[in-house]
């Protein structure tokens, strides 16, 4: 009996030899994910003729300098500036659009009942599985005959619309974890069904709404298929189009590059480190405690 | 109107059914509630009592029959048309609004204005004792305040009628018992018909002014607690009520010179002649003999008062000693009759016992239809 609980106790948790090998291998996946991102910082730090030479791993000689971070914010040609301020423009109002339609829909699912609830989810589901590429054709015509093609709006839309099946899906997950009971009090004490939603799970909400703010933002944010087929204005290019603008026609600077695609980083990163706290809790469901 | 002062409905159901796909919760409730009435809905889990007072409440609609307030059907109205308030189980309480806006809120919605909110919230707060609690957040709460809160937000709008669906069920022992006379003298304090779901027949007997005992969807007896206890209308409602449970013997009646014979398997209990002109019909017929076992006394500690009384044999074959009461389980041959006795006596395992049974207190129950006829 006593070796019995000695052996689980050391097996399970305690064993030190246990948490060593644990722990290599998370290092060693954890180096290999960050490298790329470390190559990208270093090579956007220094002078471009040192990384050639020695290579971005190498420590001495080590020169520090913004100037490519000077070089590719003001560029002339191709000012990654303007493409930030482009990706603002689309990306805010292409998050906002579809949380606010999606939480609405999201919710008449998880609380109301309508005849062809389950055929409606189920397209819903199909619809999140349709790669961008087989709908582009139509949408650009679509925009065309809109006369929204290369403009703000197009995008936001179809930004929007590309947004809705996912965040549906995923706060009508949340929706459904939260205690009808505390909805039912409400309804109780008088509450109209939207005022429900809006007093009542709204708010219970943030945690999955944030959530999904996160991941749509991102995603907008990197998305670059979409702005290459319907914006072709420089000045109304995003940043993930300005990007691959800055190497040149016969050669490439890697360290205007790096430091381009660091700021372009930046935003999403922010953003998630920002609001990371609720980001988490989105995902594990907001544990009531009751 | 106000504080204190509410109006009052009566509440009636009319042949309410209700099915959730297959399965039917309820089978035809018909029930008059009385304005400023405690009632209580007790039965045991799964029979359809919290499906009832959902259907009072709006949450759910009848599949057949009508929910009557006074003199308006409301059987097709949502809740905030019924001028209603419930405390749930789970208590409900919003963990995103301080206990202020807790209580505030259907105040709010019903857009009173702000200086009477301020005093009916601190009005309730005081009644529930939770005033020093108004500005902290649910999660700071414990158990039995988060309960409070919840019957202050019921109280604070002076609903016609109030709701509880077993709202005692997640507070420990000694906090329930607290608060079951709480709430009850608030409920006479404040005279608003009250419907209140449980499990728990401690509960419902202290509490309600009547008792709707429920089982299968159907609602086996209602009335008051003296009358559920001493007067059960049938075998679920004598089994259901009552600690430790009745004891049901299978008999047969025999006429006798001068009475009737309850014939077991294991002995005879002799009744009064009065008995043959009730029990005419069963002569020759097996029937359910009901004893409590509280009505029943070992010889030394039976009551002066005893006026007809038999007596029965067995051997002691368990013994739980509760402290105030002794529980003897008798074995009389094929059964074991349980009997409930004063806490000084103590019998010892293996000793033969003699019994003498209350006669006054017997129930005699239909075999097939399972009604009392005595």
């Amino acid at each position: 009996m006593k070796k019995l609980y000695r052996f689980r106790r050391t097996g399970l948790i305690g064993s030190p030899f246990k948490i060593l090998i644990l722990n290599i291998i998370a290092w060693i996946i954890g180096i290999l994910w960050i490298t790329p991102f470390i190559g990208i910082f270093m090579t956007s730090i220094r002078p471009f003729r040192e990384v050639v030479l020695y290579g971005w791993w190498s420590l001495s000689p080590f020169t520090f300098t913004l100037k490519n971070y000077i070089d590719a914010l003001f560029n002339p040609m191709f000012s990654l500036g303007r493409g930030l301020l482009n990706s603002f423009i689309i990306a805010i109002p292409s998050t906002l659009i579809p949380i606010t339609i999606a939480a609405l829909t999201a919710y008449g699912f998880a609380r109301f009942s309508l005849p062809i609830k389950k055929y409606l989810f189920a397209t819903i589901l199909f619809l999140m599985a349709v790669p961008q590429q087989m709908t582009i054709i139509p949408i650009f015509f679509l925009l065309k005959d809109l006369h929204l093609l290369n403009t703000y709006l197009g995008l936001i839309l179809v930004h929007s619309s590309w947004g809705i099946p996912w965040i549906t899906f995923f706060l009508r997950n949340y929706f459904s974890l939260l205690p009808a009971e505390l909805e039912e009090a409400a309804r109780v004490d008088g509450a109209s069904d939207f005022q429900v939603f809006r007093i009542v799970v709204l708010p219970l909400a943030i945690p999955g709404l944030i959530s999904a703010a996160v991941l749509q933002f991102a995603w907008v944010w990197n998305d670059f298929f979409f702005a290459l087929m319907l914006i072709f204005d420089p000045n109304k290019m995003v940043v993930t189009q300005m990007l691959p603008r800055l190497k040149g026609q016969y050669q490439v600077d890697w360290g205007l590059l790096s430091s381009g695609s660091i700021i372009a980083m930046l935003a999403p990163l922010l953003i998630y480190g920002f609001f990371n706290k609720y980001y988490m809790r989105g995902f594990r469901g907001w544990a009531m405690k009751r | 109107m106000f504080m204190g002062d509410t109006y009052m409905v009566d509440v009636h159901l009319r042949g309410v059914v209700k099915r959730f796909g297959k399965t039917i919760a309820l089978r035809g409730i018909d029930l008059d509630i009385n304005d400023g009435e405690f009632v209580v809905l007790l039965g045991p889990s799964g029979c359809g009592k919290t499906t009832t007072l959902r259907i009072i409440a709006g949450l759910e609609k009848p599949t057949k029959g009508k929910v009557i307030f006074g003199n308006r059907e409301v059987t097709y109205l949502p809740p905030r048309e019924r001028n209603i308030s419930m405390v749930f189980q789970s208590y409900a309480v919003w963990p995103h609004m301080t206990v202020y806006d807790n209580i505030a809120f259907p105040l709010k919605i019903k857009k009173v204005p702000k200086e009477e909110i301020d005093k009916r919230v601190k009005w309730a707060a005081e009644l529930l004792q939770i005033s020093e609690l108004l500005n902290r957040y649910p999660h700071q709460l414990s158990g039995g305040q988060r309960q409070r809160v919840a019957v202050a937000r019921a109280i604070v709008v002076e609903p016609q009628v109030l709701l509880m669906d077993e709202p005692l069920s997640n507070l420990d022992a000694l906090l329930r018992v607290k608060m079951r006379s709480e709430i009850k003298k608030l409920q006479r304090r404040i005279k608003v018909t009250t419907i209140y779901v449980t499990h728990d027949q401690v509960e419902a007997m202290t509490m309600g002014d009547r008792i709707a005992v429920m089982s299968a969807g159907k609602i086996m007896q209602v009335g008051t607690p003296w009358e559920i206890y001493n007067k059960p209308a049938n075998v679920f409602v004598a089994g259901f009520i009552g600690s430790p449970q009745m004891n049901f013997i299978d008999v047969t009646i025999e006429e006798a010179q001068d009475g009737i014979n309850l014939i077991s398997s294991d002995f005879t209990i002799k009744l009064p002649q009065e008995y043959i002109s009730l029990l005419k019909d069963y002569v020759g017929k097996t029937m359910i003999l009901g004893i409590r076992p509280e009505h029943m006394y070992p010889i030394g500690y039976v009551p002066a008062s005893l006026q007809k009384k038999d007596k029965i044999k067995g051997i002691v074959d368990f013994v739980e000693a509760l402290g105030s009461d002794t529980i003897i389980h008798l074995n009389t041959g094929s059964k074991i009759i349980v009997v409930k006795t004063s806490g000084t006596y103590r019998p010892k395992i293996g000793e033969e016992l003699e019994i003498v049974i209350d006669l006054d207190k017997i129930h005699l129950f239909d075999k097939n239809t399972e009604k009392a006829i005595i």
